[in-house]
């Protein structure tokens, strides 16, 4: 399934529960057409990762996903011979070996006859795919997020060049494998460092920012269906208001609707000082914070 | 549409942008499948294209608003074939007034439609350097090379007034006060281009300011009121924890987990077992780790801070490839050659003494950041951290930001640390807010416990 439109993009990501704006859907129709992959930036907790999920949600597909991280190789990216599997396979068909040799003369001879049979160790049998080969050989096309790509080494960064571009991956001893099916890529990057130009070219750039307070509104009220529209209101000025305050952790959306529906159970029709400070952990994530939150309590709500 | 795309495309490599043709085609083909009428979808295309970081974004923004809202408004009142017309006649009357000068002619170029040159010049002035000339050093070079557009802005000005003024009875009141209309809003634009530059948006800037109480007492002292004894006390605390953060790294490097099978230890392990392979060895992956430079500021005030982040540095050598450290005042030195021959608080005190630089002259980051850039730019790379700690007080010298954005370009990640409170940031003659859209991070780092937050950062 594809989308045939931004509009269409629009109305599916919305019945998967992800509201985006004209812009992020733009973008996912391209890559959509395009078969390109998308690099998503922006700050925390905008929901960056929640949009492959809701690709996959809405088109009904399989979502993959590689967490990446200071050190990750291609081991644990692509593949993996099952060593412990092959070792005691050999173990087992020791004798077989004999009857494969027997005949042999020469020294060389032997060598020559096991190396036709080289194939039976180095074949799919004894291959651990890991979420990239899993990507691109899967039947069905899924959609594979790689999350904070700009945690990764730039030597992965380059492996990854190849996947990207021509949606197939090299293992020496197989030959290289094309994609079955060409997944749906989302890269997320939260500005550790700087992505390479090379993989930049391969992408298509989206920026996701904090919403506009209407977007905003609309995703607390998705996400929490049967909150009262006054409270929704309230907790979305609130949020706002602590976001401009220079935080650690600046809480985002995901924090809003955690927020939310913790009001909700606790039975809170209004928010005031004191509801607050009880709940304030929920909202900020460091001490620090939440000094400065209870210092500037006064001017929040002045504001709000 | 091509011609138009292209254009576009010119006018983002003259400001700097770096668009590929792959990305140029890839936008042509993306144009195709969305509806162009909507500004959104438009836009969209574009800069998911040609605007790859958020850092590219705000040049985008200005170039496209310039290209697709700004240029070549003909006042909606007058008929346009007419305008037309007597516009190109008064840009050929104000082209016979140029003089070999080069912004001029950029100008006129952007009254007739045509911004390249415009934005190429600007771009010129963003990011020349001005090397201090003999004698006096100061802040003038940029504005200078301002100054000169401003100027002959000021002079079409007064062109045009002139001209419509002279024909008046051939245009009549109407057309006239449209062509002026017309050419005085296309030199305010060039004013705007000019007068606003678009700096990298400093919000995706790491901003640390908090910090965890790791000392009570001694943690809490700013480095630049430590007493003689409570120096010694200091190193005594930091070789302790310098010891801890050795067992928290190399308790790390032990749990990294396992990669490839080592077919050598196996085999031999299996000789034990009659040639059965009881024990898989694997090869450990070490972690990665970094290269450091460090660029010191060494005035009174940061020296005191910046000498305990170089003795913590040069006590966990083993965490790092290779620590290049430098100092600086309003020249640059490097002193990796002294801490590798000495032992660190013996460097440290050997450092002031020895470096070839002056101490006491007025700090200068321009010309440290020029004096790098000529000599020492081969030394960063893909896996280096540059750390700088200064309080980037540039005694209203020419802070030469363009080259820390270079460096950022080569670097994996630039950190600034600031030893000044972060309230008296951007006073007076800090430039800390130049500087810090082009660091991936900056710290305040005027007591141990900040101090000790950034190295675990560093290392864990």
């Amino acid at each position: 399934m594809k989308f045939t439109g931004v509009d269409d993009v629009l109305i599916k990501l919305e019945s998967a529960h992800y509201i985006p704006s004209r812009e992020i859907a733009t973008v996912v129709f391209l890559a959509d057409a395009t078969s390109k992959p998308i690099l998503v930036e922006g700050p925390a907790g905008v929901g960056k990762t929640e949009l492959a999920k809701a690709v996959a949600r809405s088109l009904g597909r399989e979502l993959i996903r590689l967490q990446c991280y200071e050190g990750l190789d291609e081991a644990k990216a692509l593949y993996e011979w099952e060593y412990a599997k092959q070792l005691l396979y050999t173990q087992m068909v020791k004798d077989k070996i004999n009857d494969v040799i027997a005949g042999a003369e020469t020294l060389a001879g032997a060598v020559d006859r096991i190396a036709a049979q080289e194939d039976a160790f180095f074949s799919e049998r004894f291959i651990q795919p890991r979420p990239l080969l899993k990507a691109i050989s899967s039947d069905k096309p899924p959609v594979l997020l790689i999350d904070e790509v700009d945690k990764s080494d730039p030597e992965f960064e380059a492996f990854l060049l190849e996947l990207l571009s021509d949606f197939q991956v090299t293992i020496p001893e197989l030959g290289t494998r094309k994609a079955v099916n060409i997944p749906f890529v989302v890269l997320t990057s939260n500005n550790y460092r700087d992505m390479s130009d090379a993989l930049k070219r391969r992408c298509i750039h989206l920026y996701i920012d904090y919403p506009e307070r209407e977007l905003e509104l609309r995703i607390v009220m998705l996400k929490n269906p049967g909150i009262h529209g006054r409270l929704a209101g309230q907790v979305v000025d609130m949020i706002r208001a602590i976001r401009n305050l220079d935080l650690k952790k600046k809480p985002c959306i995901s924090e809003a609707i955690d927020w939310a529906r913790s009001l909700i159970s606790l039975r809170i029709e209004g928010i005031t000082p004191e509801v607050v400070l009880q709940t304030l952990p929920m909202i900020c994530k460091y001490r620090a914070d939440s000094e400065k939150v209870k210092k500037s309590l006064d001017t929040l709500f002045s504001r709000v | 549409m091509v011609g138009l795309i292209l254009n576009f495309v010119s006018a983002c490599r003259a400001s700097g942008l770096r668009v590929s043709t792959a990305e140029f085609l890839d936008c042509l083909a993306q144009l195709d499948l969305v509806d162009i009428s909507d500004e959104v979808q438009f836009k969209t295309v574009l800069s998911s294209n040609f605007a790859k970081s958020r850092r590219d974004r705000c040049r985008f923004e200005q170039l496209y608003r310039l290209f697709f809202h700004e240029l070549s408004q003909i006042p909606a009142s007058s008929s346009p074939e007419s305008m037309g017309g007597l516009i190109a006649e008064l840009v050929e009357v104000l082209r016979e007034g140029a003089d070999g000068d080069v912004t001029y002619r950029a100008i006129i170029e952007f009254l007739s439609g045509n911004p390249l040159t415009f934005l190429a010049e600007l771009k010129r002035i963003r990011t020349e350097e001005h090397p201090a000339t003999q004698g006096g050093r100061f802040n003038l070079g940029p504005l200078a090379s301002r100054l000169q557009v401003l100027v002959n802005l000021n002079r079409l000005r007064n062109m045009v007034a002139h001209f419509i003024n002279a024909n008046e009875s051939r245009l009549g009141f109407d057309t006239g006060q449209n062509l002026a209309l017309y050419f005085n809003a296309s030199l305010d634009t060039a004013y705007t281009l000019l007068m606003n530059e678009p700096r990298p948006p400093g919000d995706d800037t790491r901003e640390v300011t908090t910090y965890r109480q790791h000392y009570r007492r001694l943690g809490e002292l700013p480095f630049s009121m430590l007493s003689q004894r409570e120096v010694e006390e200091m190193r005594e605390v930091i070789v302790e924890l310098v010891r801890k953060l050795k067992d928290m790294a190399t308790r790390r490097w032990a749990s990294h987990s396992r990669s490839v099978l080592d077919v050598k230890k196996t085999l031999r392990r299996a000789q034990r077992y009659q040639g059965i392979p009881v024990e898989i060895v694997f090869r450990h992956h070490p972690p990665r780790k970094a290269k450091i430079i460090a660029l010191c500021d060494v005035s009174s005030s940061v020296w005191s801070a910046a000498r305990f982040m170089l003795n913590i540095l040069y006590s966990l050598q083993e965490c790092f490839t290779k620590v290049h450290s430098f100092i600086f005042v309003s020249g640059l030195a490097e002193v990796t050659a002294i801490f590798e021959a000495h032992e660190i608080n013996l460097a440290i005190e050997k450092v002031l003494r020895e470096a070839a630089i002056e101490y006491y002259a007025p700090t200068d980051y321009g010309e440290t950041l020029r004096h790098f850039k000529r000599d020492f730019m081969d030394i960063p790379d893909k896996k280096t951290t540059l750390i700088i700690m200064g309080d980037a007080r540039t005694n209203y010298f020419n802070p030469e930001d363009a080259i820390l954005e270079e460096l950022r370009e080569r670097c994996r990640r630039v950190i600034w640390l600031n030893p000044e409170p972060e309230t008296e940031w951007n006073t007076g003659d800090s430039e800390m807010l130049t500087y810090k859209p082009h660091c991936h991070e900056v710290r305040q780092c005027r007591n141990l416990n900040q101090l000790i937050d950034f190295i675990e950062d560093l290392i864990l």
